[in-house]
């Protein structure tokens, strides 16, 4: 066993315990911190992959970006004197029931494939070929994700104040 | 050398973790964590084909499903902020989310 | 290589102008709203300028011979203009002009003050990414559009006033969506690991080309079917419709259950026809599923179309409210279309094309007087409608004949529409099906009867006077003349759907 081998397995521990407590956690502010270990752990299993830019990416996206705000999230939604947490779980063993079918079946659809290739290959200068794919080939996708997120920004501003635009008619 | 059926396997016991997470759980909030692992589940498996290929247009798309993720982690942030604002909850059984 | 590029870019945009204008109308709007937030008419009218620049600009786009933005390493590009896209896309169209001027007279909409020019601002994405959709040949390319009318209706559901509701159906929806959108994922992930390529037609010549294990195809088809299956309210995918139809502001319904399916429809067939198909057979009929031949596809689909259109036949006998029954009847007209995808060959797509079409006219029709009598009423309840029709008989009689319509009687449009489904289904030998469709529109007969009964059998003492208006009497009479008129002269209809099936590279 190398060390890469140990790194690898390190990663993947990492990121099932994490994401178990995602799942598990009673409170949510676990829950939230501990996808911080997950997103880390998938990091870092892509700089294994060689993909750089992705596991950077990751970070700065997943870490920076969505974890703060779904901690955002739960910050303006849990009045803790007002509202009591609600954080359990219902209808567990037919959904671990559920779950472990399609994970079972796509378990057994990878290993019983065989994949074409054997060993991770080093794209070399994978910044440089992403950038070059995204101006050329795939410009009209880059243009749309932005669109998307200009979207995504426009409706999450609009439904959020919402609340404030009432009060204003009302007071009116 | 970590042969690439290992990684897909650790993708697939990870996306399995994340639809007991949306299955299961009742806060709305942690629903949508859920499905972060579900996506990032996915892209693991991208970026292993994509590297195992070494063909880049896997990573491509694992950037362009984390630019929508974002997007749809904020939308739905502000709808669950909307919904507690009347409401005063974000369980969803309490929003009759499973009426049928 | 980088020079060649551009050129080639440059060169697709002159294919791509449809597209382009439905993006400077959602820029334009976007700004306009900044300075004149006050103005009532200005932002629907620059939409419904912007969508009718886009219908000219599609109907006089030179027909393409290669594919659009194919750059880079392989010749085969992104985007492809046919005439099954140009089919859909007027389909597309004429359903968002009519969604823009059921808004302009919708109380709901007009009542929202300050968000309105959102509102339109976010139906002009929507548009944009339906466009996309019917026209995507690549896995990337679909995901991105996908995502992009997802978000859009995500946001447009929970747009109201009424907020609770309409948050509720939104929330509701975006979780739906969220994973279904995940699982679309994970099926798009292992064809790319069964293939390694995104573009549909590499993904048919390396499929029809290798021996490649059937097990993981067909995972990755049925995830890849689901996550569209949700898009188009297939069962068992459509828990969120009734709530998300219901809670969602009443024009948004109508576009959903129109647009959107429309879009979700073309994509499944595009994708699944291109990717499955076996060039090299000389029968269509067998060979549409020729790649797929280890697993009976067609059969999966036809019990799922069953399924969807006896779950939404049934359900929709129980509801009290009006909204939510046209909820189930659209899910189950989405099972009579799927019937049609079943046979897969051009007989099949043709009768979906038709199917559509008329459908258009008759489910948009129902919501716009569904919509009009709710803003009146400020009710969707059925017991409300008791007497209606001799207090609104112009309202009455219409809405009567849209929903004989959507029953499939004739002389009314949709009797030829399920006429042409169910006489393609007889001759491609699934009679069975056809007599399932047959015996589900006799169960639709009773619950859309029913809303007539109450609306001329019963008496009431509500008082309910309703004052048009000339541009609402116009807007239902251009429904209103085209379901009457393809009952009884159809030929034009299907001139234009068998000029359509053609799918690129066929």
């Amino acid at each position: 066993m190398t060390t890469y081998d140990l790194i690898f397995y390190l990663f993947a521990l990492i990121i099932l315990v994490s994401a178990f407590i995602v799942v598990a956690a009673r409170n949510i502010i676990y829950s939230a911190f501990s996808l911080l270990f997950t997103f880390f752990g998938v990091a870092g299993i892509y700089v294994l992959l060689n993909a750089d830019f992705i596991a950077v990416v990751q970070v700065i996206i997943y870490v920076g970006g969505i974890l703060v705000l779904i901690i955002f999230g739960v910050m303006l939604t849990n009045k803790i004197t007002e509202v009591e947490i609600k954080t359990e779980s219902f209808q567990v063993l037919p959904s671990i029931i559920i779950s472990g079918i399609i994970g079972g079946t796509l378990v057994a659809i990878f290993t019983k494939t065989n994949w074409k290739v054997a060993e991770p290959q080093i794209l070399d200068k994978t910044v440089t070929e992403i950038g070059r794919f995204l101006v050329s080939h795939y410009m009209i996708l880059f243009e749309l994700a932005g669109i998307i997120l200009l979207v995504a920004l426009i409706g999450s501003v609009m439904i959020a104040r919402k609340e404030k635009l009432e009060t204003e008619e009302v007071e009116k | 050398m970590i042969p690439l059926k290992y990684y897909l396997i650790l993708s697939a016991a990870f996306f399995s973790i994340g639809i007991i997470g949306v299955l299961t759980r009742r806060n709305a909030i942690i629903i949508f964590m859920c499905i972060e692992l579900m996506l990032n589940a996915v892209n693991l498996t991208l970026v292993s084909f994509s590297s195992f290929f070494g063909d880049s247009s896997g990573q491509i798309f694992v950037f362009f499903v984390m630019a929508v993720a974002a997007a749809e982690a904020a939308v739905g942030l502000a709808i669950i902020i909307a919904l507690f604002r009347n409401k005063l909850t974000i369980n969803v059984d309490e929003v009759n989310i499973f009426k049928w | 290589m980088e020079n060649n590029s551009i050129q080639n870019i440059l060169e697709s945009l002159n294919y791509f102008t449809p597209e382009l204008a439905l993006m400077l109308t959602f820029f334009v709007l976007l700004l306009v709203d900044l300075f004149f937030r006050k103005s009532k008419y200005l932002l629907p009218a620059i939409s419904l300028v912007g969508f009718i620049v886009s219908g000219y600009l599609l109907v006089y786009t030179p027909d393409v011979k290669g594919f659009l933005f194919s750059t880079g390493m392989t010749n085969i590009g992104l985007y492809v203009i046919d005439p099954f896209s140009f089919f859909f896309k007027i389909l597309i169209l004429l359903a968002m002009i009519y969604t823009i001027l059921f808004s302009l007279s919708s109380k709901e909409i007009n009542e929202a003050g300050g968000n309105r020019g959102e509102y339109y601002v976010l139906l002009s994405s929507f548009a944009l990414g339906m466009f996309l959709l019917t026209s995507t040949i690549d896995l990337l390319l679909m995901y991105l559009s996908f995502e992009l009318v997802s978000l859009s209706s995500y946001i447009l559901a929970g747009f109201t006033r009424n907020v609770k509701r309409s948050a509720e159906a939104s929330l509701k929806y975006i979780i739906f969506g969220a994973v279904a959108s995940g699982a679309m994922l994970y099926g798009i992930s292992i064809l790319y690991g069964l293939t390694g390529t995104t573009n549909l037609y590499l993904i048919n010549f390396y499929l029809s080309n290798q021996n490649i294990e059937s097990l993981p195809l067909v995972i990755a088809g049925l995830l890849i079917i689901g996550g569209i299956g949700f898009k188009i309210s297939m069962a068992p995918f459509h828990f969120w419709t009734p709530d998300v139809y219901e809670g969602a502001p009443i024009t948004i319904t109508a576009v959903l259950s129109v647009a959107s399916k429309a879009a979700g429809f073309a994509l499944l067939i595009r994708s699944l026809k291109i990717m499955f198909i076996d060039y090299t057979a000389t029968n269509l009929q067998s060979s549409a599923w020729a790649i797929l031949s280890q697993f009976k596809w067609n059969e999966l689909i036809a019990g799922l179309a069953v399924l969807t259109m006896t779950l939404g036949n049934l359900a929709a006998l129980w509801q009290s409210n009006l909204k939510r029954m046209l909820a189930y009847s659209s899910i189950a007209h989405a099972g009579y279309m799927l019937t049609g995808f079943v046979i897969l060959d051009n007989q099949g797509i043709m009768a979906i094309l038709i199917y559509f079409f008329i459908y258009l006219f008759m489910n948009l029709g129902a919501f716009f007087v569904v919509m009009l009598i709710a803003d009146k009423l400020g009710s969707e309840e059925m017991e409300d409608y008791t007497g209606l029709g001799y207090k609104a008989p112009f309202l009455g009689v219409s809405l009567t004949i849209f929903l004989i319509s959507l029953t499939g009687i004739p002389p009314t449009a949709g009797f030829v529409a399920k006429l042409y489904l169910f006489g393609a289904l007889i001759k491609a030998k699934w009679i069975w099906l056809a007599v399932i469709g047959v015996l589900n529109s006799v169960i639709s007969l009773y619950y859309y009867l029913k809303v007539v009964k109450n609306m001329f059998l019963r008496e009431s003492e509500i008082e309910y006077s309703h004052n048009l208006g000339h541009g609402n009497l116009l807007i239902t009479l251009s429904l209103l003349i085209p379901t009457l008129l393809f009952g009884i002269y159809f030929k034009p209809i299907i001139e234009f759907a068998e000029q359509s099936v053609r799918i690129f590279g066929f």
